[in-house]
């Protein structure tokens, strides 16, 4: 019978595919199991990012290893270490955030390393209708606009700046005419491009910005201190290359990148 | 675990006034671009054509921040705008109306121009050899038979202003009770470590709406191709 003889062809065409799609699918999932081990990625408080990127930059002359910074707040990254991130180190701007990923085992190892403060910032190129005396001032210098602040109940930053308005008693006239940012480099942004005449950030924000100045120092009995924490993760402790880079962070030399840019350090 | 928390209350009830803004906004401009599109030649049309379909290809990031530019207290217009009237968009719920506007205006501006395209002519100069007027003319002629164009605009553009994400965060920032519409009170318990249930209820109450916003297109497109069709077999 002729006509059997196409159909049982056709019929096999499609089988040899089956191997070369295996094949395919194996190769790409051995890329996706080298890709974790691959580049060693820092997941940073979004404060910390011109200090990390320095590090690495200097850290990567002297040795030949992919290390990436994945900034955003310290409240996001937990999110996405606990999802599963292939974070290597977590440096998170307060210890709140650093217990939650810690009380899942996930951590080999980690360090008290970071102090910052809280300041009051305005755009450099603006004049304040009057000069700043007091924390009640915040709010009449305002006028018709809003404070920028990191978002006030998850990210570190937000933490810090509404406890300070609470000791200092104008929480309660200010929590509605804040404009809450994703981290405080938003709230810095927001600042700098004008749109807010206030922001309360890191000083270490305000002197990586030339578009702020520091108007008021928050006097620092107002909020919790800001203590970062480094830590090594356990899925990453066995690669030689993330426990490198986390000790170098810790070291003298690390510790520059961060002491230079307004940083306080602690062990 | 079925009432709505207060938290999606306000992002539903912010979120329904700010697209019910944008498609209030675009739906007279959207017709109006999209006749100029169909009935007018001019040198530069393309220019237009191009401008009007933009945020339909740009990431919402860069129309959120030419938004931000332009249109915040130290932008060109939003500088102007703040100084001659006192309005402030930026951080505010209008200002998420006009980023969703923006963003939406190409859903509206296409199918209108389709159904524009499409209209037999020979309608409107029968209905002028009868001795209609040009605002008779289109009230009673080209409106009525572009009508389920303007109806498919105005539901993609409704809803591409509900799930408005990119240009509101760059734009408006992330203000609850101002700017935090459902796609960014989503986002925004996304962004914190814990229970997952708030954010799982925020995505099925955004799959309910959408569905109910097809739902009633598809209800109101069925009733306006009935007329149409009755009307056409009146007249034949």
């Amino acid at each position: 019978m002729p006509g059997v003889v196409p159909c049982r062809a056709t019929r096999v065409v499609p089988r040899p595919a089956w191997p070369t799609v295996v094949l395919i699918l194996l190769l790409s999932a051995t890329g996706i199991a080298r890709a974790a081990e691959g580049p060693v990625l820092v997941y940073a408080a979004a404060s910390t990012r011109d200090a990390v990127d320095a590090a690495i930059t200097d850290y990567r002359t002297r040795h030949p290893v992919q290390i990436h910074g994945v900034y955003a707040s310290s409240s996001a990254l937990a999110r996405q270490i606990l999802d599963g991130a292939p974070a290597a180190l977590y440096l998170s701007a307060n210890v709140a955030w650093m217990e939650v990923v810690a009380s899942r085992d996930l951590l080999a190892e980690r360090r008290d390393f970071l102090r910052n403060r809280l300041v009051l910032v305005a755009p450099a190129d603006h004049h304040l209708p009057r000069q700043f005396a007091d924390a009640a001032d915040i709010a009449e210098l305002l006028g018709d606009s809003r404070l920028a602040v990191a978002e006030t109940t998850g990210v570190p930053a937000g933490i810090y700046a509404r406890a300070a308005l609470e000791t200092l008693g104008i929480w309660g006239g200010l929590r509605s005419r804040l404009a809450e940012m994703s981290n405080v480099r938003g709230a810095l942004f927001m600042v700098e491009r004008g749109e807010a005449p206030l922001g309360l950030v890191y000083t270490t924000d305000a002197l990586a910005s030339s578009g702020v100045r520091t108007v008021w120092t928050v006097p620092e009995d107002a909020y919790p201190p800001v203590i970062y924490q480094l830590a090594l993760m356990k899925a990453a402790a066995d690669a030689g290359h993330a426990e490198a880079f986390f000790r170098f962070l810790l070291s003298s030399a690390g510790r520059r990148f961060f002491t230079e840019r307004g940083f306080g350090t602690r062990d | 675990m079925l009432g709505f928390t207060p938290l999606e209350i306000e992002a539903l009830a912010l979120s329904a006034r700010v697209a019910a803004w944008s498609v209030l906004i675009c739906l007279p401009s959207g017709i109006a671009v999209a006749l100029v599109l169909v009935r007018c030649r001019f040198p530069g049309k393309w220019l237009l054509d191009g401008i009007v379909h933009l945020p339909l290809v740009l990431p919402p990031v860069v129309v959120g921040y030419a938004l931000l530019v332009l249109m915040g207290r130290s932008g060109l217009i939003g500088g102007w705008l703040y100084a001659t009237f006192g309005v402030t968009l930026a951080f505010s719920w209008q200002g998420a109306a006009v980023a969703a506007a923006v963003m939406a205006f190409p859903l509206m501006v296409r199918p209108v121009r389709l159904s524009l395209e499409t209209l037999d002519r020979g309608l409107e100069d029968a209905a002028r050899t009868l001795g209609a007027g040009g605002i008779r003319v289109w009230a009673t002629i080209t409106l009525p038979l572009c009508l389920p164009g303007i109806l498919t605009g105005t539901v993609l553009a409704f809803a591409r202003s509900l799930g408005e994400f990119g240009a509101t965060i760059t734009f408006v920032s992330n203000i609850p009770g101002e700017t935090r519409t459902l796609p960014l009170a989503l986002y925004s318990v996304t962004q914190v470590p814990g229970d997952p249930v708030p954010a799982i209820r925020l995505a099925l109450i955004s799959v309910a709406v959408a569905l109910l916003a097809l739902l009633i297109s598809e209800l109101l497109a069925r009733r306006i191709s009935a007329r149409l069709g009755a009307r056409t077999r009146n007249a034949s």
